[in-house]
């Protein structure tokens, strides 16, 4: 992935599994990391130079640097008229931007992404949930592909995770990991707290984190509304898995989706069969990772436990619910 | 799945597998994963099913300048290219 350049890795991470067709309280907080993370692309190229004690933009080197669409977009929009500004400047502003510019922002990451074949826009796993898929709402996502996402997930990990100088490169990633609240997709509870003591060293000694880390550009709204969805599928735990979900499902649906079965109770190889016929009728890539009572199953870059699980109605519904399992 | 193979065996052996390169060098398995995938651990696999197996004095000494380079302050693609330089 060495080609790809700090935002269009980002948009990898951050874009993989989010609705592709409106615009969510998650997603927003995504865009606004792509677009801080031109911002930092542009102080990786040298496009900010070091002056007295705060890095400024440099004019000359400006237009050559907004040759790609996505990077023309973000720069003009935020470029400063009259005096230079720095980059916790740059930073502050990109909290800023409106819904109109980050959806024109996503268009423009995601289409030269898309022509190289690297994202592509899928039907979302909650068009499987039965109540969706029987009414017929149509709901797509993007989905990254799968070795670069793993390539890019996997060298920031390397990076992070061992021994050794991390490069600037991987303090930016780290900064917009956190800023999307990302974190908890790459890295497990151990290993947040390894990458948390990581990048509090680099804040006390290296000048880039020092300045990065302690800005921010997310809402704190929606890191709470996303900090919230992850608390709910945590919070409860029952014999059969754990999630909110299992007691509320209406709640959150993009966590949790209900497949049901042809029959009542099914063993467990029928229960796989009609989750599979289910999956590939909505086009889905998956593979079984294990079989059994309760199988696991990698979709689209997320592997999912499929729970036994039956809805109580008018009628009994039985199927199987299937939830995230992370980190992969 | 067999029995792991105690310390002496391993560090006698010529071949060596990547769990066992973990337990050599004590970097994590996925970045050796990560390392192997990428091209900069050399290794042998004689078909596709079976296990990849990697010589042991050579990887170890491969792992340790992969660590030297990261500590000098050389990021992934960059050890890449050195790497390929050499070879």
């Amino acid at each position: 992935m060495d080609n790809l350049t700090l935002a269009q890795q980002f948009s990898l991470i951050g874009l993989n599994g989010q609705d592709s067709l409106y615009q969510t309280v998650v997603k927003k907080a995504t865009l606004r990391c792509v677009a801080a993370a031109v911002v930092l692309e542009a102080w990786l190229e040298g496009v900010f130079v070091w002056d007295r004690e705060w890095f400024m933009i440099d004019p000359l080197s400006i237009d050559s640097f907004c040759e790609e669409p996505y990077r023309s977009l973000v720069m003009k929009t935020l470029l400063p008229k009259g005096k230079n500004k720095d980059l916790s400047w740059w930073i502050r502003k990109v909290s800023g931007l409106s819904k109109r510019k980050m959806t024109q922002l996503e268009k423009a990451i995601t289409d030269p992404l898309r022509k190289q074949g690297l994202i592509e826009e899928i039907p979302g796993l909650l068009g499987c949930d039965l109540y969706l898929h029987s009414s017929g709402v149509e709901i797509k996502e993007y989905r990254s592909d799968s070795q670069s996402f793993l390539t890019i997930t996997e060298s920031v990990r390397a990076e992070v995770l061992e021994e050794g100088t991390i490069p600037d490169e991987a303090i930016c990633m780290l900064w917009l990991l956190r800023e999307s609240g990302c974190m908890h997709d790459l890295f497990s509870r151990n290993e947040i707290e390894t990458a948390g003591e990581k990048m509090g060293a680099l804040y006390r000694g290296n000048p880039l984190a020092k300045q990065l880390y302690m800005l921010r550009v997310r809402r704190g709204i929606e890191m709470a509304y996303k900090q919230f969805l992850k608390f709910k599928s945590r919070a409860v735990r029952t014999q059969t898995g754990s999630g909110i979900n299992f007691l509320f499902p209406a709640l959150e649906r993009s966590q949790s989706v209900f497949i049901e079965m042809e029959a009542w109770f099914s063993n467990p190889e029928r229960r796989l069969r009609d989750i599979k016929n289910r999956l590939e009728s909505q086009g889905h890539k998956f593979t079984i990772l294990r079989e059994g009572q309760i199988p696991l199953i990698q979709i689209d870059n997320v592997v999912y436990e499929a729970i036994p699980h039956v809805i109580y109605g008018r009628v009994p519904i039985h199927g199987v619910r299937l939830l995230p399992r992370r980190p992969f | 799945m067999s029995r792991q193979r105690s310390l002496e065996v391993i560090l006698a052996s010529e071949y060596v597998s990547i769990g066992e390169l973990v337990r050599l060098t004590g970097t994590r398995y996925s970045t050796l994963k990560f390392y192997t995938e990428e091209g900069m651990l050399p290794f042998e696999q004689a078909e596709e099913n079976l296990t990849r197996r990697f010589h042991r004095e050579t990887t170890v000494k491969q792992i340790q300048k992969i660590k030297q380079m990261k500590a000098e302050g050389m990021s992934i693609p960059q050890m890449k290219e050195w790497l390929a330089r050499e070879r």
